[in-house]
């Protein structure tokens, strides 16, 4: 008797957008937050529950409406020091909306810089979405829509009290 | 001389007003177009330079270079656009609209500030590149 989870019929993420979401995420904090970061694809991820303290969500659409969602999901430590490195300040000078601000421009930056990818080389001219906020601790970003390729990633910083966050993409793309 | 950043991003706009004061010049700033608008019309003698984001809500960042470039007041301040939008059609359009340069997020501080002094004709003339676009 066949035992399928009930999320598992998603296809794979066409491959080169993963480079490109990976490349973007890699750009965004070592440029921006000079964090150098590892990452790993997690497999079994119908088993995984990324959850975290702070998340940033964004839809990136298609001129038809097509297309799915990108987020990243931090525990509220690293959020805070990735945005005091975004802002060169200590991290307990940061306010809760500067926080919540910078990981929407976090999200921001990633997406737009895999939306450009996208749009390479194609006709469709791709569309972002305003991000949002979620904040709350052990919450969960929930995404998965039946039968469209999604991915989970895990970051991780490559320093001595190492820190990690998720990154969730669900995308139905044109070929 | 003072410098306009509209950018719906308070972080962003920390960002900018950072390189803004480290050379030198005053910094305003507005979230949404309208606002940005409302500031020219009261310091448009001041301001010396815009630092537009293109994903702002309302009236997008294209939308309110192409209205800063119609109306006389304000159509000879240099625009920047500091914006995620990195494709090139997006570029050719906001440099079509007159758009005097285009920094594309993410940006390091040094690409910031290399850009607005150009656009203060502290440096050499912006190049997009797109010719064959």
């Amino acid at each position: 008797m066949s035992m399928n989870h009930p999320l598992d019929h998603h296809a794979p993420l066409d491959r080169t957008l993963v480079s490109a979401v990976v490349r973007s995420a890699m750009e965004v904090m070592g440029t921006m937050a000079q964090t150098q970061l590892e990452h790993k694809e997690i497999e079994g991820w119908e088993y995984y529950r990324p959850t975290g303290d702070i998340s940033a969500v964004i839809g990136i659409f298609d001129n038809t409406g097509e297309g799915g969602m990108l987020s990243l999901t931090f525990p509220m430590t690293l959020a805070r020091l990735l945005v005091s490195r975004l802002l060169t300040v200590n991290p307990a000078s940061l306010s809760s909306e500067d926080v919540c601000d910078g990981v929407r421009e976090l999200v921001n930056m990633v997406s737009g810089s895999t939306k450009a990818f996208l749009s390479e080389g194609s006709d469709n001219m791709y569309k972002l979405s305003l991000p949002a906020v979620i904040l709350g601790g052990g919450h969960e970003i929930f995404n998965r829509p039946e039968n469209n390729p999604y991915l989970l990633i895990q970051f991780k910083t490559i320093e001595e009290a190492s820190q990690k966050f998720n990154l969730q993409v669900c995308f139905k793309q044109k070929m | 001389v003072k410098v306009l950043s509209i950018d719906d991003s308070s972080i962003m706009r920390k960002i900018i007003s950072k390189a803004v004061l480290e050379l030198g010049f005053e910094f305003l700033e507005a979230e949404n177009g309208h606002k940005g608008i409302e500031i020219l019309s009261a310091e448009s003698q001041d301001v010396g330079l815009i630092l537009l984001d293109w994903n702002i809500p309302g009236q997008d960042g294209l939308t309110t270079l192409q209205e800063i470039k119609k109306d006389s007041r304000f159509s000879h301040i240099p625009v920047m656009m500091v914006t995620t939008e990195a494709e090139k059609n997006n570029i050719l359009k906001a440099v079509q609209s007159g758009a005097s340069h285009y920094v594309t997020k993410p940006f390091t501080q040094e690409d910031l500030m290399n850009g607005i002094k150009q656009c203060l004709g502290k440096g050499s003339q912006y190049d997009p590149g797109l010719t064959n676009v």
